[in-house]
């Protein structure tokens, strides 16, 4: 297997293409990113912004300020 | 629902607390003091110990694994236990860790000096310490997840997913960069050569400020920040697409080092092309980062963390608009080699990371001592130090690195180069002098903290275990109908590890596989043949004394360089160099081609040089090496070195290691026998006949084969 990949490779014509490939699949990558996290719910996103603030109310050691 | 009592670690963090301090301290103390020997270079050279060249490696090495390291586990092991709800996993791993991580440091305070160097910067360190650093990662890894997978809150704030892609691309760069060869029990030769020892170094070095330097700092950021302001973070949907492409993007950076250079075209071109969208994502994190102080601009102008915090975080902002445009080919041409680069890693050391970590000790001890900041004055002394510092600092180096590469490339109006490569580093030192008084703005500044937290560290008492209670986490075992993806994995640590692992694999897959199985990426030259053995150890005796930090050996195909080095690096050039030695800093000149042509000088040239470079170079700001002449060369490793150098591909005949020492005395006779010639009596057995060998082969191949095509 190894050696197929690496025979394709060495023999590879146009290794150019690289950066076009890559900024598509990160093109890809931005644009599902973009939809997923717009889909989320307000509460939710609120709620987890909050996470480092509940400590302050579930423990007993409250220090801020 | 029953809560459950329990306590959190505080006096871990105290312990990185202090560790971030102290190694903080020493290493700008360090920095400062190598500032000062280009400012003066025979009174501060001293032993063969504490040259630039030896010093400078224990500078970056201190602030960047052993001040920030240690900073980023104090900031981890205290927000980590708090966002989880639950003590550090293992208070046994905390201390191996901490230990661990001490030693280490120690570690490389005594190697680097002595010479014991892998010679790839911020990967000096040699392998045992290499090993080392892996199972105290994977320490540190296990403790983290244990953490996390025994948590009591069910989500994973974005702080976390910073620390899991820390832990997680770190151990790639640092397993992948460490790819070395033992031949004794402390030194090693790199895998990989040439070209494709460049990329991995570049790679892992870039990699080393995304995933070392700036993620964990963010994971801090997004914690801190909000508990500072006392609001959440602006926006949380900005940070997950923050933290996405950052991860995605950051990895594929690491060309934009090597522009221009022997480096296959499109792998430089990838290296820009990522940088530049590079800017979005960071920008997005600063803007978050700024934001969260919406509505609390006005504390500012009183509290004292969040000014050091809006200053890092702006230091941030700048650092990240400023990479991406020394990553544009024709930006580069100018800054690369020049203080300007140094510049602009110091606005994201002393900016980002140092004003962070001053604003996050300021914020954490009074909190685990239970008391009030001893004097909240001196903090805003040292802010202001502080600050002022990075400007004297940064500014002056700015100015310097745009000076010395136009000097570089300034012609006569009769073709020639205007000013010799000396004159252009004299010209510095006004420059120089002022960089030092930035940085010793900044070490007072911190030295002011020192005794600020000493002082409120006495007024308190440590709460050593932090009583806390929360809930116990329920288990779930399906996912609810229609619950949002991220939500989902940010439940699951494990799965976030690995998609971050797949998310950064492929770009350094793509990058880096085809450098090595693409043939045509590395053109063959056949004239150039591996070294001697005298050579190679004096090619050792360069990497040890860190000849790489001031001198490149890559000549980039711009006039003002072929005119001033000769013919421009190929890739074919280096296939029998493990490791790479192409350099970053010309400091002083490019010694690629100082075997032939107009640069060659003769053995005794060199002899002088070494002993005393200002007799041959006035005003030259190398350091002098006269233990060079008098140490002998240690040949007790040589066979081992030809065997090592054979099984990592370099052709030297099969049984050539016998005969090797027996080579190696004879070239060293025929150097000796022609210094004689130049009134010099040496000892054959010298150090500094095996540089003088290596410097004078540099470019000596290459030379041979005039009438060879090269494919670019």
């Amino acid at each position: 297997m190894y050696k197929f990949i690496k025979q394709y490779a060495e023999t590879m014509k146009d290794a150019s293409i690289y950066p076009m490939i890559s900024l598509f699949i990160f093109l890809i990558f931005f644009i599902v990113l973009l939809v997923l996290v717009k889909k989320m719910g307000k509460e939710r996103v609120t709620e987890l912004s909050n996470i480092p603030f509940e400590e302050d109310e579930l423990t007993n050691s409250n220090l801020i300020n | 629902m029953q809560v459950e009592k329990f306590y959190y670690d505080n006096k871990i963090v105290r312990n990185f607390a202090y560790a971030t301090v102290v190694w903080g301290a020493v290493g700008m103390l360090v920095g400062l003091w190598v500032a000062l020997q280009l400012v003066l270079p025979s009174a501060l050279n001293i032993t063969q110990y504490f040259t630039f060249g030896r010093l400078r490696p224990l500078h970056t090495n201190a602030v960047i694994f052993a001040f920030v390291g240690n900073g980023i586990f104090m900031g981890v092991y205290y927000s980590l236990q708090r966002l989880c709800k639950a003590r550090m996993f293992s208070d046994k791993l905390s201390y191996i860790h901490f230990w661990g991580w001490q030693l280490i440091i120690v570690a490389a305070a005594i190697t680097l000096p002595i010479g014991l160097t892998q010679g790839a910067e911020y990967a000096e360190l040699i392998w045992p310490i290499d090993l080392a650093i892996t199972v105290i990662w994977v320490i540190f890894g296990w403790n983290m997840f244990g953490t996390i997978i025994k948590r009591r809150e069910k989500h994973l704030y974005v702080a976390i997913w910073f620390y899991i892609a820390t832990f997680v691309t770190v151990a790639v760069l640092h397993l992948v960069r460490s790819g070395e060869l033992p031949y004794t029990w402390l030194k090693s030769y790199s895998f990989y050569a040439g070209v494709q020892d460049a990329l991995v170094q570049w790679w892992y070095g870039h990699n080393a400020v995304a995933f070392f330097l700036t993620t964990p700092y963010l994971g801090l950021m997004y914690y801190f920040m909000p508990k500072a302001a006392n609001r959440p973070v602006y926006s949380y949907r900005l940070s997950i697409i923050h933290f996405w492409s950052l991860i995605f993007l950051y990895i594929w950076a690491g060309p934009h080092h090597l522009l221009y250079t022997a480096l296959p075209n499109w792998a430089q071109s990838l290296g820009v092309v990522f940088s530049l969208m590079l800017i979005f994502p960071s920008w997005g994190g600063m803007i978050n980062g700024l934001l969260t102080l919406r509505g609390a601009w006005d504390r500012v102008r009183d509290d004292v963390i969040l000014k050091f915090m809006v200053v890092a975080v702006t230091a941030y902002g700048m650092a990240t608009f400023e990479g991406p445009m020394l990553s544009l080919k024709s930006v580069s041409a100018v800054a690369h080699y020049t203080d300007w680069i140094v510049a602009h890693v110091h606005i994201g050391a002393l900016g980002w990371n140092g004003m962070l970590t001053f604003g996050i000790l300021y914020w954490i001890l009074p909190r685990m001592f239970k008391t009030e900041l001893y004097s909240k004055k001196i903090a805003n002394w040292h802010f202001w130090l502080g600050t002022l510092g990075i400007l004297f600092w940064a500014i002056p180096m700015y100015w310097a690195g745009f000076t010395q590469s136009s000097m570089w490339k300034q012609f006569t109006d009769a073709g020639q180069l205007k000013y010799t490569f000396l004159e252009t580093v004299t010209y510095l030192k006004p420059f120089y002098i002022m960089r030092s008084l930035g940085g010793t703005l900044f070490l007072v500044g911190v030295i002011f903290m020192i005794y600020n937290l000493y002082k409120t560290v006495k007024a308190g008492k440590l709460v050593a275990n932090e009583e806390a209670e929360a809930a116990p986490l329920q288990k779930e075992h399906a996912k609810h109908e229609g619950e949002h993806w991220h939500r989902v994995i940010e439940r699951k640590p494990i799965q976030f590890m690995i998609i971050s692992l797949v998310v950064i694999l492929i770009g350094g897959i793509i990058e880096i596989v085809p450098t090595f199985l693409i043939k045509s990426n590395v053109p063959t030259i056949s004239s150039v043949k591996p070294y001697t053995p005298l050579e190679l150890e004096g090619r050792d005796i360069y990497v040890r004394e860190g000849c790489y930090t001031c001198h490149s050996q890559m000549i980039r195909p711009f006039r003002s360089e072929t005119e001033r080095y000769g013919e421009y690096s190929k890739a074919g050039e280096f296939v029998y160099d493990h490791p790479f030695q192409w350099g970053s800093k010309r400091t002083g000149p490019d010694l690629a081609r100082e075997g032939v042509g107009n640069l060659k000088k003769t053995n005794g040239w060199h002899f002088r040089h070494f002993r005393e470079p200002s007799s041959m170079s006035e005003g030259s700001v190398m350091p002098a090496y006269p233990f060079l002449l008098e140490n002998d060369l240690d040949i007790s490793n040589t066979e081992a070195k030809i065997n090592a150098m054979r099984t990592l591909g370099v052709p030297y005949e099969k049984g050539y290691e016998k005969s090797a020492v027996a080579d190696l005395v004879l070239q060293s006779s025929v150097i000796a026998n022609n210094l004689v010639g130049d009134s010099i009596r040496i000892s054959p057995k010298k150090e500094v006949i095996a540089l003088i060998a290596y410097i004078q082969r540099l470019g000596v191949d290459i030379s041979k084969n005039k009438t060879a095509t090269f494919n670019k």
